[in-house]
């Protein structure tokens, strides 16, 4: 017998007991959608967190930070020049480890443009700076090296900030407008995109309703979006490193005495080439930055490795302990599978009885069992795979996720691989059982 | 050389703790195209001695040999190949199955002997077309009368070109009339040059078959011609 006859037998043996297979169906249709909700509930989890983690440099992100001196340079500690652009200097020779370096100044500034105004914080960078924080500009120009040579005073800003200069106008074009930072006019040369999730993206294109804020707002940020990295994104202003250091920093007044230029960096950012030699490249910068530091090691990295790595972990378990229990209750759908098959041969003793005078070997009958057993998790595989989608929806419903669930190819294979595994194995013993059967016994039965 | 070829053939089972002796000592020689009844009471072994024959068991000791192979020893499978290959069954009870319609029913033993899917078609319908239900071929077993399922069991049986045919009490189910057509059925066959064997209790059946073997208590007693020795089996 071929496993094309097999196969048509066990749908037709199916379809002609339509109800009782379906019920026998049922538990493996929850397993499969439980399954495979569950993994696209995860898998969205797991996009949310890695495009947040994209926003914010990537895993090529690294910042030098000022640390604690170990102990026994304790009474060196002043002869470190801390961080300065002299260090950033030095990164940037390292060029075949590192793509980018910027030095960063934080300025604490009061922004007004025309009548509107807010406080908030402007960054004074190299033009390097875009590409390691994986900044974009839609209107205008980036910063570029001339700006910072030349200390121009200009601006790139981030979208939110027209908008809160320039709230009557949405969309408002900017560039060419002046801004006035902590006294100081700034031409504003470029806009950045406006930064978003994916999935707000898509809801903005497509012009659904954001169920969780209301309101007419063209740009309406979810909770995820005002606070997180995509807020703080949008907020920013960026001006040349020299701008800053010239305009804000040439006098540092503590009281009424001025205690000289301030020449030290709120911030140190690279990129690493090749994430595959990840801590070779740090090595080589500690190495750098001990010269500039002039042996003192005032100085750590913040990396966000091990961020990615408690992500991905996060993921792992959740899609582990889900998966387990999703399996468990696939399980109980194939024990299901197994106490009808036995209930089936029973009932179908005589049947065995004839096909065995006829011919059919022992394997054949486990064959038989076997592939009708298989097309039963088949088919429940399948309709397992349409009752995701509802179940999917239903929990979107009943906790709105940040993150909607994202169906993925290999999780649809695989759960329903599952699905028809389960399928095999719940057969395996009725029909071991039925392949035993003596064809006398059998014809005499009934 | 006979085409089935018995020596000294047993056959014990075990009930329990008790063992019964339902064949002893079997020597019986069916050549090929004979027409031969196996006649006896119930109880007397002929069921068991066409389970054997029908290679649907093996004997506890003796040697069997169907179409010069023997298989008194042979595996389960080699039996299901001797089934399948060289021996058609008529039962009692027809033993069509209700869920496929005739001509799937006509099918099913080439299903396990792998014949290609076209010619198992054709010579379903040609073996249908032998016992006269070429007009039914799509119709489920339920649908048919008693004489017409035991018609569509001949053509199952018929359908692999078996060298052996057995019935076992092939009109114990149909009136008389129809058992009667059955029978001539059968007749015919044996006329077209078919080996075949029947298995009954009736001895007017038993008549219709030119060669008799009795059996009694698991011995053959009566090997001939159709003309009853034993008195208890000629009473009606």
């Amino acid at each position: 017998m071929n496993l094309w006859l097999g196969l048509l037998m066990g749908f037709k043996e199916i379809w002609a007991h339509k109800f009782r297979s379906f019920l026998t169906m049922l538990g493996v249709i929850l397993g499969v959608a439980s399954l495979l909700s569950m993994f696209s509930l995860t898998a969205g989890m797991a996009r949310g967190m890695r495009e947040y983690m994209t926003q914010v440099g990537g895993i090529e992100f690294v910042g030098v930070i000022n640390q604690e001196v170990p102990p026994h340079q304790e009474y060196l500690w002043e002869i470190s020049p801390g961080r300065t652009v002299a260090d950033a200097d030095a990164i940037s020779r390292a060029r075949a480890l590192v793509t980018y370096v910027s030095p960063v100044v934080d300025i604490n500034a009061n922004v007004v443009a025309g009548a509107e105004n807010f406080r908030g914080e402007v960054k004074g960078a190299w033009p390097d700076y875009m590409p390691i924080n994986k900044h974009i500009v839609e209107v205008g120009r980036d910063l570029c090296w001339l700006d910072v040579e030349t200390a121009q005073r200009v601006a790139v800003i981030g979208r939110s900030v027209v908008e809160k200069l320039w709230p009557e106008t949405p969309n408002y074009n900017a560039v060419g407008e002046t801004i006035v930072i902590n006294q100081r006019p700034f031409r504003v040369v470029g806009i950045f995109e406006y930064y978003e999730r994916e999935e707000d993206k898509r809801r903005r294109e497509l012009g659904l309703q954001n169920a969780a804020s209301g309101g007419g707002n063209r740009r309406r940020e979810s909770n995820f979006g005002r606070g997180g990295p995509f807020g703080r994104k949008n907020m920013q202003i960026i001006i040349p490193l020299s701008t800053a250091f010239y305009e804000f920093r040439s006098a540092n007044l503590v009281g009424k005495e001025d205690q000289g230029p301030n020449h030290k960096l709120d911030g140190l950012v690279f990129q690493v080439a090749d994430t595959s030699r990840f801590h070779e490249t740090l090595d080589r910068v500690t190495e750098i930055l001990k010269i500039t530091h002039r042996g003192i090691e005032d100085f750590g990295f913040d990396t966000r490795e091990e961020w990615f790595d408690r992500i991905e972990q996060n993921v792992k378990s959740v899609r582990a302990s889900g998966g387990l229990i999703a399996g468990i209750s696939l399980i109980v759908g194939g024990i299901g599978i197994t106490n009808i098959m036995l209930a089936s041969i029973t009932e179908r003793i005589r049947e065995i009885g004839v096909r065995r005078a006829v011919g059919a070997k022992g394997r054949d009958i486990f064959v038989q069992i076997v592939v009708e057993s298989a097309v039963i998790g088949f088919i429940g595989g399948l309709l397992g795979l349409i009752a995701s989608l509802g179940v999917m929806r239903i929990l979107v419903a009943i906790s709105p996720a940040e993150n909607a669930p994202v169906l993925e190819l290999n999780n649809v294979l695989i759960s329903f691989s599952f699905a028809v595994i389960i399928g095999v194995f719940s057969g395996l013993y009725p029909a071991w059982k039925a392949a035993r059967i003596e064809p006398i016994e059998a014809l005499r039965y009934g | 050389m006979a085409l089935i070829e018995l020596r000294e053939v047993t056959k014990r089972y075990k009930v329990g703790e008790q063992e019964i002796n339902a064949l002893m000592g079997i020597n019986l020689d069916i050549e090929q195209g004979e027409y031969a009844a196996i006649i006896g009471p119930s109880g007397s072994g002929k069921s068991t001695l066409m389970h054997l024959l029908g290679c649907l068991d093996t004997p506890t000791s003796g040697t069997m040999k169907i179409d010069g192979i023997d298989v008194s020893r042979a595996s389960e499978n080699r039996l299901a190949e001797m089934r399948n290959q060289k021996i058609g069954f008529v039962f009692q009870a027809f033993n069509l199955l209700n869920k496929f319609n005739v001509l799937q029913n006509v099918e099913l033993p080439m299903i396990y002997s792998s014949v290609p899917a076209k010619d198992r078609r054709q010579r379903a319908l040609d073996a249908i077309e032998r016992v006269g239900l070429s007009q039914r071929i799509h119709n489920t077993p339920l649908q048919l009368s008693g004489g017409q399922m035991q018609r569509v069991a001949i053509a199952r049986a018929l359908v692999n070109s078996p060298r052996i045919i057995f019935a076992d009490e092939p009109t114990g189910n149909l009136d008389s009339n129809t058992g009667a057509n059955i029978l001539e059925m059968f007749r015919e066959l044996s006329r077209q040059g078919s080996t075949i064997v029947l298995v009954t209790h009736d001895n007017n059946i038993a008549n219709n078959a030119p060669r008799r073997i009795e059996i009694c208590d698991g011995r053959i007693v009566h090997d001939g011609s159709s003309l009853p020795a034993s008195p208890e089996i000629a009473k009606p």
